[in-house]
């Protein structure tokens, strides 16, 4: 059975209560990986079952303290994850391409930046998926660059390939947010807004580039600050409303 | 906007708890039980083992099975504690999601399977229970305000999965409904109970 984009994004639900199971999750996970509105439903969904485990709490046996400090005692621990030097992208690749060879050169630390921040297997499996499809849109022949400040503080830069329907946003020096509080990306179309994914936390104040698909004729790129795990629909006013050239 | 709805009389003023400060506390903790550090696990201990065995017990019912998987948990706690990942969510969720993934994998044994024959998940009679117990009855009376706000069919898919351990095929099977049905109440279901809780 092939199941359409669509009909994976509903199982967001059914993820977070732990209630997909076999090939299924396996999928699931697979295309998580690659959709990050549906990773930060998926997060905030989760932080909602949390709750509901918080409210059957109940007393544990006695004796049960004694056995898992006694167990922890004789238990040696996972060592940290440590992250291998990768190789992000095909810079040469991108620079044939690009007029603007400095730029590239910006991009490919920035991704670097972006891998550094990933510590385990997994979580560099998918970023580097991630990178390969950052590098094609860097590549394409169409790539154009936006810069522009946030009335916030801090910058953010686009580059756009409308032939791919896609965008890379990066940012530097955005103002640091309270906890619970992120920065969230957003495709704003004439037609309607769409979630493009949460910026990753910033390392030396700047985010490694995140990649949002489905861009239309009209959109501008925005970002706003929103409750932990993002909304559907912005709740407060953007601090970047960007045109694209067209 | 759950708030709004009817059934006023249950709503109590939510006392502001220093949720994020706690939560921030345990990420803390996890972080120096990474380090090995004994001290900062038996806090860990004394803040979630009640709601891990809560947990455990609602879905797997047995006690001794219960208190087996709640100590095969908290282990996995102390072992992986440097897999934690404060980006990737809290880490009160990284902790219960590792208890409910065990618990699930108790019951959906094959042979976990044919004892639970008697397939009466009602988990909401754990919920009344520990209504009563001081410390959790501020998160359970907002639980159960919350679940009183889903259409029956989004509150059955989502306790029957979640406190009975069941995957959404299951669910589907026990609530005579289509799949596809029940994957998008449980979605509906999930975002309507988050915006209800204020979850952020």
């Amino acid at each position: 059975m092939r199941l359409g984009r669509h009909d994976l994004h509903i199982l967001t639900g059914a993820y977070a209560l732990n209630a997909v199971d076999g090939a299924e999750r396996d999928r699931f996970e697979h295309h998580l990986r690659r959709c990050r509105p549906c990773a930060g439903e998926v997060r905030g969904l989760r932080e909602t079952v949390t709750r509901l485990a918080m409210a059957v709490t109940m007393a544990p046996p006695a004796q049960l303290r004694q056995k898992v400090l006694a167990g922890a005692a004789v238990t040696r621990q996972l060592p940290p994850p440590v992250t291998r030097p990768g190789r992000p992208f095909p810079a040469g690749a991108a620079g044939r391409w690009l007029a603007a060879a400095a730029v590239v050169v910006v991009l490919a630390a920035l991704i670097v930046l972006g891998i550094a921040q990933f510590r385990t297997r997994h979580q560099l499996d998918s970023a580097q998926a991630q990178n390969q499809a950052i590098a094609t849109v860097l590549a394409a022949p169409d790539a154009r660059i936006v810069t522009r400040a946030a009335t916030s503080g801090g910058t953010a830069t686009v580059i756009i390939s409308r032939a791919q329907q896609k965008i890379v946003f990066t940012s530097a020096g955005l103002r640091a947010l309270p906890a619970g509080k992120v920065y969230e990306l957003w495709l704003i179309g004439p037609p309607r807004v769409r979630p493009a994914g949460l910026l990753p936390s910033p390392v030396a104040g700047t985010t490694a580039p995140m990649l949002a698909s489905g861009l239309a004729a009209g959109d501008k790129v925005g970002v706003t600050v929103e409750p932990a795990g993002g909304t559907s629909l912005p709740t407060t006013t953007p601090i970047l409303l960007m045109p694209l050239p067209a | 906007m759950c708030m709004s709805r009817g059934d006023a009389r249950r709503v109590r003023p939510r006392p502001a708890r220093a949720e994020g400060s706690s939560s921030q506390d345990l990420d803390g903790l996890l972080v120096r039980v990474a380090r090995g550090d004994q001290a900062a696990f038996e806090a860990v201990y004394d803040r979630l083992a009640g709601p891990i065995y809560g947990l455990i017990r609602t879905v797997v019912r047995d006690p001794a099975q219960s208190e087996e998987v709640a100590q095969e948990v908290l282990l996995e706690v102390w072992r992986t504690a440097s897999r934690f990942d404060a980006s990737r969510g809290s880490a009160t969720t990284w902790v219960m999601t590792i208890a409910h993934r065990r618990a699930i994998d108790r019951v959906r044994s094959v042979a976990a399977a044919a004892e639970r024959e008697h397939k009466t998940a009602r988990p909401l009679i754990a919920l009344d229970e520990v209504a009563e117990s001081v410390e959790a009855s501020l998160d359970a009376e907002r639980v159960r305000h919350c679940l009183g706000g889903l259409t029956e069919l989004q509150r059955e898919s989502i306790t029957l999965a979640y406190y009975g351990g069941y995957s959404y095929p299951q669910v589907a099977g026990l609530l005579g409904t289509a799949l596809g049905t029940i994957k998008t109440r449980i979605r509906d279901g999930l975002i309507r109970l988050r915006d209800c809780m204020g979850v952020s």
